[in-house]
């Protein structure tokens, strides 16, 4: 009864603008605050033509597929993995696809292949690391850098060119003036936070990112969890492949290097953290690669160098996990 | 403790952020002696067998090809291990530190001046970049894996901003002893020798080797125990970086020009050395005469692809497992011993 009352009573809605205050301190506040910054840069700097639908429509494809393999990647995360070898894989995935349907293959099915290996380099990943307790980390650096061997080993002079008609047009197409596939990731990034904040299984997975001793305490399978995460990073970094396919019409050897950098740069700057589970929300990573897109989009605009890009975002990285340890995250000392 | 020349072991303290359990301790005399013996034996095992397809493979060709690859990624093992012993966890910047001190030697040379000044600038360089790391870790007190990989990008885009590609002056003498050879092995192998013995030597026997291996083992009773974590971890990484600043050096000897791209090859197999070697990633325990064995393997590889006529990029994929492959046993053994 008492416990009832209590947890009326911190139920109590607070004033709007306590609540707004609220929310600034969280995650999602600072990367907002964030994300608007960077969109005032832009207004700045580039004029209006900042927030034109052409340039909202360029930032939108570049972010489209970074947003999906990242929205399957944050799953790892949240779980208490890092997986490197996303990178490598979306690479992978995109060689593979390429050679095959150009090799004349059913595009579906070899669709259907790539999606399988990608789960299986999970999978491979989630054994070593769960079953052997081995660094996350270190084990898909190594996966990363199999990975990109085997790429050079399959694509050595030029590679094919494809075109599949509906992955053509998927990739390019446009719904009411937004790219179609930028909608399926921000669809892809909301039915991921509902999944995150309102079933079963998503607490389970913050759980076992959380306190993962706790977690099993509580009756969840701690590698359960932790392999099925690892197998959808696997799988999104595959589909990622595939798409690019369909967007480049190609896939080169080197396809995807240090795309993992920009991706878990822009999930750390959206709340989550990379050394530790349980924290972070798929909408938080949205507005992360929506800053990083935004800052590209800024440098390209203006005829910047892009080496500044990955110089800006480290900075930002850095000052995102500061803020994180700040707000009451983990220290390191 | 060990009294081992050259191994390093963690003082066993309970309790902590990285306790261990005590039964380890007892086995630990051991451990180091079992890792070299089975990567001697994994080694002469890969010869064994590129010598039974390719008999030509055994040859002074073969040993100036090992030794060659070996040679600055054996310098960069031993900083990555000074790292990692330490408790700090991994340097994933190391590329940066090795390139932008070949730069800066590179450009003392082109610049007409000396070449022990050049010598000097690539390991001041380095050690100033494991300074730059070494300060945001220390007082943003930020995980160092996260720190290295923000400024491992970072530092290669501002690389890349900075030059496009570096020659070193034909003529210059750094060049000439990077040509030559001593005792029949390239010059640049004796300088990793003396690394690994130095540092091996220093960290049993400095009062810094002393500290960084404290804190690697338990950094909370090192702090007890009245040792400056900040000044360990400052230490730790400056002198990692100076280590990797003479391996930056080193690489300008023996690579007439090199990109900003050219030390991403290293990181992978360096860290695969490191791990194969049983410098354990939870830090306070390492032996640097493995280091060397580990390194010697990992070098023999590509060469040994090459005899068995596969492309170069299948050392890649072979390198790449082998690292899952060897932190998958660290993880194992660690499970084990916490049993």
């Amino acid at each position: 009864m008492t416990a009832t009352t209590a947890q009326l009573f911190s139920d109590t809605p607070l004033s709007a603008r306590a609540r707004l205050l609220e929310s600034l301190k969280g995650p999602i506040g600072s990367i907002g605050v964030t994300l608007a910054a960077t969109i005032i840069i832009g207004l700045v700097w580039t004029g209006p033509g900042f927030l034109s639908p052409s340039n909202i429509q360029i930032v939108g494809v570049s972010v489209a597929i970074p947003l999906i393999v990242a929205v399957m990647a944050s799953f790892a995360l949240l779980a208490g993995v890092v997986d490197l070898s996303i990178g490598s894989m979306v690479g992978f995935g995109a060689v593979i696809f390429n050679q095959l349907v150009s090799a004349g293959l059913d595009p579906w099915l070899v669709a259907g292949i790539t999606i399988i290996v990608g789960a299986v380099v999970g999978l491979v990943n989630a054994v070593v690391i769960v079953h052997f307790g081995a660094e996350p980390l270190a084990v898909t650096l190594g996966m990363l850098t199999l990975l990109r061997g085997l790429c050079q080993v399959i694509v050595v002079n030029a590679p094919p060119t494809t075109l599949v008609e509906p992955l053509y047009d998927l990739t390019q197409g446009a719904v009411l003036g937004f790219p179609t596939l930028l909608l399926i990731g921000i669809g892809l990034t909301f039915i991921a936070a509902g999944f995150v904040s309102k079933t079963r299984g998503g607490r389970k997975v913050q759980a076992v990112g959380g306190d993962p001793r706790a977690a099993a305490r509580a009756g969840i399978s701690v590698s359960r969890v932790r392999i099925a995460a690892l197998v959808a990073s696997g799988v999104g970094a595959a589909v990622g492949g595939i798409l690019y396919v369909g967007q480049l019409g190609s896939a080169s050897n080197v396809l995807g290097t240090g795309l993992e950098f920009q991706i878990y740069a822009a999930l750390m700057i959206g709340g989550y953290s990379i050394t530790r589970g349980g924290v972070g929300n798929p909408l938080g990573g949205l507005f992360g690669l929506l800053v990083v897109a935004g800052i590209t989009n800024i440098l390209n605009i203006n005829f910047f160098d892009p080496d500044y890009l990955d110089l800006i975002v480290a900075a930002i990285l850095i000052a995102a996990v500061l803020v994180d340890r700040l707000r009451g995250g983990d220290s390191f000392e | 403790m060990n009294t081992s020349l050259l191994s390093s072991t963690e003082p066993t303290t309970p309790s902590g952020r990285q306790s261990k359990p005590a039964g380890r301790s007892d086995a630990r005399a051991g451990t180091a002696v079992r890792d070299a013996l089975t990567i001697a034996g994994v080694w002469v095992l890969l010869i064994a067998v590129t010598t039974l397809v390719r008999p030509d493979f055994l040859s002074s060709q073969t040993l100036l090809a090992v030794t060659f690859t070996a040679s600055i990624s054996g310098i960069l093992a031993v900083a990555q291990s000074l790292v990692v012993i330490s408790g700090g966890l991994l340097d994933l910047s190391l590329p940066v530190s090795l390139i932008l001190s070949a730069w800066t030697t590179v450009m003392v040379l082109s610049a007409g001046g000396p070449t022990f000044a050049a010598v000097g600038v690539g390991i001041i360089t380095g050690a100033a970049w494991g300074a730059l790391n070494g300060l945001i870790v220390v007082f943003g007190k930020l995980n160092p894996i996260i720190v290295t990989l923000a400024t491992g990008f970072g530092g290669l885009a501002l690389m890349l901003l900075l030059f496009q590609s570096a020659q070193i002056p034909a003529g210059s003498e750094l060049r000439q002893f990077g040509l030559g050879r001593f005792l029949g092995l390239p010059n640049i192998f004796w300088p990793m020798i003396v690394v690994v013995l130095l540092a091996g030597l220093a960290l049993a026997y400095t009062r810094w080797g002393r500290r960084l291996i404290a804190v690697g083992g338990n950094a909370q009773a090192a702090k007890a125990r009245g040792i400056s974590l900040r000044k360990a971890r400052l230490g730790t990484f400056i002198g990692a970086g100076a280590v990797a600043g003479l391996a930056g050096v080193m690489f300008t000897a023996v690579n007439p020009s090199f990109t900003p791209n050219a030390g991403a090859g290293f990181q992978l197999i360096v860290i695969a050395a490191v791990i194969l070697a049983g410098v354990s990633l939870s830090g306070g325990k390492g032996n640097l005469l493995v280091l060397l064995l580990s390194v010697g393997f990992l070098a023999t590889i590509p060469t040994s692809i090459a005899f068995f006529g596969l492309a170069p990029a299948w050392a890649m994929v072979f390198q790449g497992a082998l690292l899952i492959f060897a932190v998958g046993i660290d993880g194992f053994r660690l499970k084990r011993s916490a049993r």
